[in-house]
This record gives structure tokens, C-alpha cells and sequence, in this order.
């Protein structure tokens, strides 16, 4: 090879892929405003994405699985969360979900949570090409998705005590199949206001079907 | 050294081993972070903040080795004297300044938050003025003379390629999505793209002066390495538009150019034995020799096949946003862009100094220990990585859930960290040893 063969190899690759890249980028930009509901990006979603860059949220989270990776991936959080728990959540985490590795208090503004979480509703419904994918291995899933692992996953104990273990904001739970059946359970789980208006407890509906009947049926064997 | 003004870049080196030496300070205290749950930092230095000043650090102390080579060689290369003398001090001067008010910043939570590019917009566009006196300076220089080698051409090429892709980085999008797919330009075609340019244009250099051969020869292979570099790099930017809201035909896109990136990197290590094989002189400097091969037998497994194992669509549905990404992260830098900063400076510091010899025991002793302990951190967070992978993506474990699955790798990567941190000191123990001797 000479010394010009080594540089039409570059010219020509170098425009080959550029100009591929450009035609692809521009039918992207047209196509993503679509992909990604911008109809519904109104000022609150646009300001909570400046609270999520000025607490630099990103690096320790990911979304759209970009970022640090030492804490969950955000980007399909309000599928499993209520935005009453994210609040709250966002308010104290340490108060709602006492984990040993931690989230500092951010110390947000009211107005802040709120956009932060109008801002991680519409990334919810960001079209990713169905990632993240579903867990593949199904049985797998059912066999650690006792209500016990439903618990512990969705941070009851944070509130709740079982047998000596947990905390003390809501009420000891050892022997509630005693005094609560697997229906009241559920429905408690779905929207605790409805037994007690004044109730403190966030709202579980966004957990799937499955893991609540799974909770529930736990929990009113505790006995 | 042929030109006085090559010594410019001693001052550009000792800022970039200093920041070296405290992003591995920052790097041990976030893995502490993982290992051990309780964190007494937590509302002082987050590992949000940490992190970001990890990240920076390595940027930065990379630039400045890259601004630093770039003086070095251009005077050789066009054959005459830096164009200005006192704007390559002004430009260190100021880039430092930034640099150490958003490490500073970050601390106070001075940050913009998007990952590596958290500078806050008034400091970005300190960064662009840096930039542009740099590239003039460079430009002037090569003016005055207009030999334009391929090897000077490449790495001008590659520096306005980096200066002018930054711009996507600067502005705040409210569309998430769109600010990644502009975000990645930043990310993915500075170093699968204006950096590999840099770093070819700076092996290329580095091996002709150490091997002596022909440059004919060398800026040939120059020129086909870069021309696939660019060819696969620009469209395999796709690998990074599978899950962001972006049409599904990256998926292709991406995937199939995005799988052909190793192959430029094989090239570089084929060239770079071949080179040394066919070595015109005596090579004296056998440090800079271990460095450089070390470098493209790294950067092939850390950025090619660390890339490859992850970059098809099939395989990243299921490792996207896990530790995989950070091992593979570890490991290119290193490979790539960490080892040749360090090739470079075992090539120009004796220069600079007038030294024909000196005792290179040290620098090889660094060069192992630094080299098997990433590949240990490397190994570590990969197999961290795959249990992430099976137990939350494949079984639907829970985030948090898992990490307790992970811990043990997390404790080898960290301990492997340490020993890296002790080659580290000893280069940095041997850069001292180097910077003080009397030119």
C-alpha cells in the first residue's frame, strides 16, 4: 500500500460514515419529538429536568441507563411508584426508605419535588425500544417473588415492624393476620385513605397485581 | 529536543501528574463508598459529587497531557519555534483556573449535571477561550512554516475535531432524550473519534522517533488507522442511540459499525510491533518502549474488546446502565488515553531535561503495577457486572437487592485499586525525580 492509498482510505471512510451519520441524525431530530411525547413537555417537566442536573442527580443514578451506577436506574420509576411515594420519598428518603446505603436529604422545595417528578412522569413515557427488558427468567422471578421478597423490596420495613425488625412510624405488623384478612390487606395496600382518610401511608397501586396478591397473602398469614 | 520552546510542555505534564494523583484519591473514596454502606461523607462529599470530580479530573489531567505532547511535537514537526511563547502560558494558567473552581464548585454543588460535562455553563465557555488560544497558537506555529506532515495535519485535525464537538455539550436542552443524542457527539466522538486521532498522531510520532523508521512508512499506517477509527466510529455512535428515545434502526446502525471498532485498535498494535521490530536504532529509552507497547496491547483489550463484548443491541439490552459499562470505562481510559499520556511523558521529559540516560527502574516497576491492577479492576467490576446483569435484568431482582449479591467484587475491585494507587505513586515518585533535574 502507498502512502495515497492510506489517505483515500481515510478521506473516503471519513465521508462515507459522516454523511450516513447526518442523513440518520436528521430523520432522528425528526422523529423523536414523536418518540417521545414532547406535546406533553410542558415548563414543570422542563424545570424538573433542571433540578435533576442542578442536584446532579445523574451521577449517582442513571437514566435511560446513562450515569452512575450507585443508585437504581429512574427512567421507568413512575411505572412502579405512586407520585405521593416519590414525594415523600424525595422529601426524606431516609425517613420513607431507610436502606444502609443511603440518598442524602436534598433538602428540595416543595415546587421542586413536584417538577422533578412531572419531569421523571414524562421520561416514564419516553419510547426506549422496550428497554429495560423484562426479566427473562420468569420462574426465577416467581420464586423469589414470595410476599416476603415483595416486603423487603418495597421497603415496608422502613415503617413497619415484623418480629422485633423494622421501624416505628406505622404500626407492628408480627400478628396482623389476627386481627386483618387478605381483602382489607389489599385494599389498604392499594389506597390506605380508604380505611382512615387521615392516613400517612403512601399508595401501593403501581406495585403489579401479582406482588400485592403475593404481600397480601403474606401478611395475613402473620399470625 | 531541537526547539527551545518544547519545553513548554514540562509545565503542561507536572499539572497533569498532579491531577492524576488526586483523581485516584477520588476513585478510592467512591469505592470505599461501595464497599461499606456507612458513609461518613454522605452529606459532605456524596458520591454524586466524588463521582463527578472523579470524571473531570481524568478529562482534565488528559488535556492538559495532550496540550502538553501537542507543544512538544509541533515545534519538531514544522520545524521552527512555538508561535507565542506567552499565550501557552496564559492558556495554562487559565484552563487551571477553571479546572480548580469546578472541582471546587462541585463541592459547594456548584454543578450543570449532565455526566463528565457538569461544568457550569460560564466556566464552559471558559473552556471554549482556552481552546480557541490553543488551537491559534498551534495553527500560527504551523503556519510559520507550512510543512503540513501527515502526523501534524492528524493532530490538528483531531484537536479541532475536539474543540468543535464540545459545543454540543454546552447548551441545556429541555427534551432529555435530545440532550443525550447531542451529549453523546460530546462523549462518544471525542474518544472513539478527535481522540484517537490525537493519540494516533502522537504514537505515530513517539514510534518514529524512538524506532526510526521511515516516515513514509508510519504516516501511511497513520492514515489507514484513522480512516477506520473514523469509518466505524462516527456511524457506531448508533451503539449509544439503542434505549434513549431514539428511532429503532440504530439498532442496526450501531450495532454493525460499532462491532468493526476494534479492528483500527488491532491495527495500532500490529503497527507498533511491527515498528519496534523493524527498528532502525538502538531504542535507549526502554521505558517509553514499555509504555508504548503496554499502550496498544491496553487500549486494544479495554476499548476493543471490553467494547465489543457489550456493543451489540442483543447483548447491551440486558448490560446497558450496569457495572459492565463501568469496567469497560476503567479499563479504555487507561489502555488508550491514561497509558499514552504516560508513553509521552517518558518520551519528552528525558528530552526536555537533556538526558541521554536515567534509571528506569522505577518507571517499568510503575508500568506493571499499574497495568495488572487494572486489569484486575477491570476483571472485578466486569464479573460485579455480570451478577448485576443475571440477578436484576434476567431474574428481575431488585436494584439494591443485588448490590448485596455484588459486594465481594466490589471489595476486589477495591483492593485491586489500591495496588494500582501504588503505581501510580511510584510514577508520580519518578515524574518528581525527572521534573527536578537540571536541564
Amino acid at each position: 500500500m502507498t502512502l495515497s492509498q492510506g489517505k483515500a482510505i481515510f478521506i473516503w471512510g471519513t465521508v462515507i460514515s459522516a454523511v450516513i451519520f447526518v442523513v440518520l441524525t436528521y430523520d432522528s431530530l425528526v422523529q423523536m419529538p414523536k418518540r417521545t411525547q414532547e406535546t406533553k413537555l410542558d415548563a414543570h417537566v422542563a424545570a424538573g429536568k433542571w433540578v435533576w442536573q442542578k442536584y446532579n442527580c445523574n451521577d449517582c443514578h442513571t437514566i435511560l441507563g446513562i450515569g452512575g451506577y450507585y443508585a437504581p436506574d429512574v427512567t421507568k420509576v413512575m411505572s412502579d411508584r405512586d407520585k405521593e411515594w416519590l414525594k415523600s420519598f424525595l422529601k426524606d428518603p431516609e425517613r420513607v426508605w431507610p436502606n444502609p446505603r443511603k440518598m442524602p436529604n436534598l433538602h428540595l422545595k416543595d415546587q421542586e419535588i413536584a417538577d422533578l417528578v412531572a419531569f421523571l412522569d414524562w421520561v416514564n413515557g419516553i419510547d426506549t425500544n422496550n428497554w429495560p427488558p423484562k426479566p427473562m427468567v420468569a420462574t426465577a422471578v416467581t420464586s423469589i417473588s414470595t410476599g416476603e421478597a415483595v416486603y423487603k423490596a418495597q421497603g415496608c420495613s422502613a415503617c413497619h415492624t415484623i418480629a422485633g425488625v423494622g421501624g416505628k412510624v406505622g404500626p407492628d405488623l408480627s400478628k396482623i393476620g389476627k386481627v386483618r384478612d387478605k381483602e382489607w390487606i389489599e385494599v389498604q395496600l392499594k389506597n390506605p385513605k380508604a380505611h382512615n382518610p387521615n392516613s400517612i401511608m403512601p399508595s401501593f397501586s403501581k406495585v403489579s397485581y401479582k406482588d400485592l396478591d403475593d404481600l397480601a397473602h403474606y401478611l395475613a398469614g402473620l399470625r | 529536543m531541537k526547539y527551545d520552546s518544547q519545553k513548554i510542555a514540562l509545565n503542561y505534564f507536572i499539572v497533569a501528574a498532579l491531577l492524576f494523583g488526586l483523581q485516584i484519591v477520588f476513585g478510592l473514596i467512591l469505592g470505599a463508598k461501595y464497599v461499606w454502606d456507612f458513609d461518613p461523607l454522605l452529606n459532605i462529599l456524596p458520591f454524586n459529587t466524588a463521582r463527578a470530580i472523579h470524571v473531570n479530573l481524568l478529562i482534565v489531567w488528559l488535556l492538559f497531557g495532550f496540550m502538553g505532547g501537542t507543544y512538544y511535537i509541533v515545534p519538531e514537526e514544522a520545524q521552527t519555534e512555538i508561535y507565542s511563547r506567552k499565550l501557552a502560558n496564559l492558556q495554562l494558567l487559565l484552563f487551571a483556573v477553571i479546572g480548580v473552581t469546578a472541582i471546587a464548585g462541585y463541592i459547594f454543588g456548584w454543578s450543570w449535571g449532565m455526566p463528565f460535562l457538569e461544568q457550569p455553563t460560564v466556566l464552559k465557555f471558559g473552556i471554549v477561550i482556552v481552546a480557541l488560544i490553543f488551537l491559534y497558537n498551534i495553527f500560527m506555529t504551523m503556519m510559520k512554516t507550512k510543512k503540513w506532515t501527515v502526523i501534524q495535519g492528524v493532530l490538528l485535525g483531531g484537536l479541532v475535531m475536539l474543540a468543535g464537538m464540545f459545543l454540543f455539550g454546552v447548551f441545556f436542552m429541555k427534551n432529555l432524550a435530545t440532550q443525550y443524542f447531542w451529549w453523546w457527539w460530546v462523549i462518544h466522538l471525542w474518544v472513539e473519534g478527535a481522540w484517537e486521532l490525537i493519540t494516533g498522531a502522537i504514537m505515530a510520532f513517539i514510534l518514529m522517533k524512538l524506532t526510526g523508521v521511515e516516515r513514509e512508512v508510519v504516516e501511511k499506517w497513520l492514515y489507514v488507522e484513522i480512516g477506520l477509527v473514523l469509518f466505524t466510529g462516527i456511524v457506531g455512535t448508533g451503539h449509544h442511540y439503542y434505549w434513549i428515545g431514539t428511532p429503532n434502526y440504530w439498532l442496526w446502525w450501531g450495532g454493525i459499525f460499532s462491532a468493526f471498532e476494534p479492528l483500527p485498535i488491532l491495527f495500532m498494535v500490529i503497527d507498533t510491533l511491527r515498528s519496534v521490530g523493524e527498528r532502525k536504532t538502538e531504542i535507549v529509552n526502554r521505558v517509553a518502549l514499555y509504555w508504548a507497547v503496554g499502550c496498544a496491547v491496553m487500549h486494544f483489550f479495554g476499548a476493543g474488546v471490553w467494547g465489543f463484548a457489550h456493543t451489540l443491541p442483543q447483548i447491551n439490552q440486558w448490560t446497558h446502565g450496569t457495572q459492565i459499562t463501568a469496567s469497560h470505562g476503567h479499563f479504555a481510559f487507561f489502555g488508550a488515553y491514561v497509558m499514552l499520556n504516560i508513553t509521552l511523558i517518558y518520551f519528552a521529559m528525558p528530552q526536555i531535561k537533556g538526558l541521554v540516560t536515567f534509571k528506569q527502574s522505577l518507571g517499568i516497576k510503575a508500568f506493571w503495577f499499574m497495568c495488572s491492577f487494572m486489569a484486575l479492576m477491570a476483571l472485578s467490576l466486569a464479573i460485579a457486572g455480570i451478577v448485576q446483569t443475571y440477578f436484576q435484568r434476567v431474574m428481575g431482582m431488585d436494584y439494591l437487592t443485588t448490590q448485596d449479591y455484588m459486594r465481594l467484587w466490589y471489595e476486589v475491585f477495591w483492593v485491586s485499586a489500591w495496588g494500582f494507587a501504588v503505581g501510580v505513586a511510584i510514577f508520580l515518585i519518578d515524574f518528581y525525580r525527572l521534573a527536578k533535574t537540571r536541564a
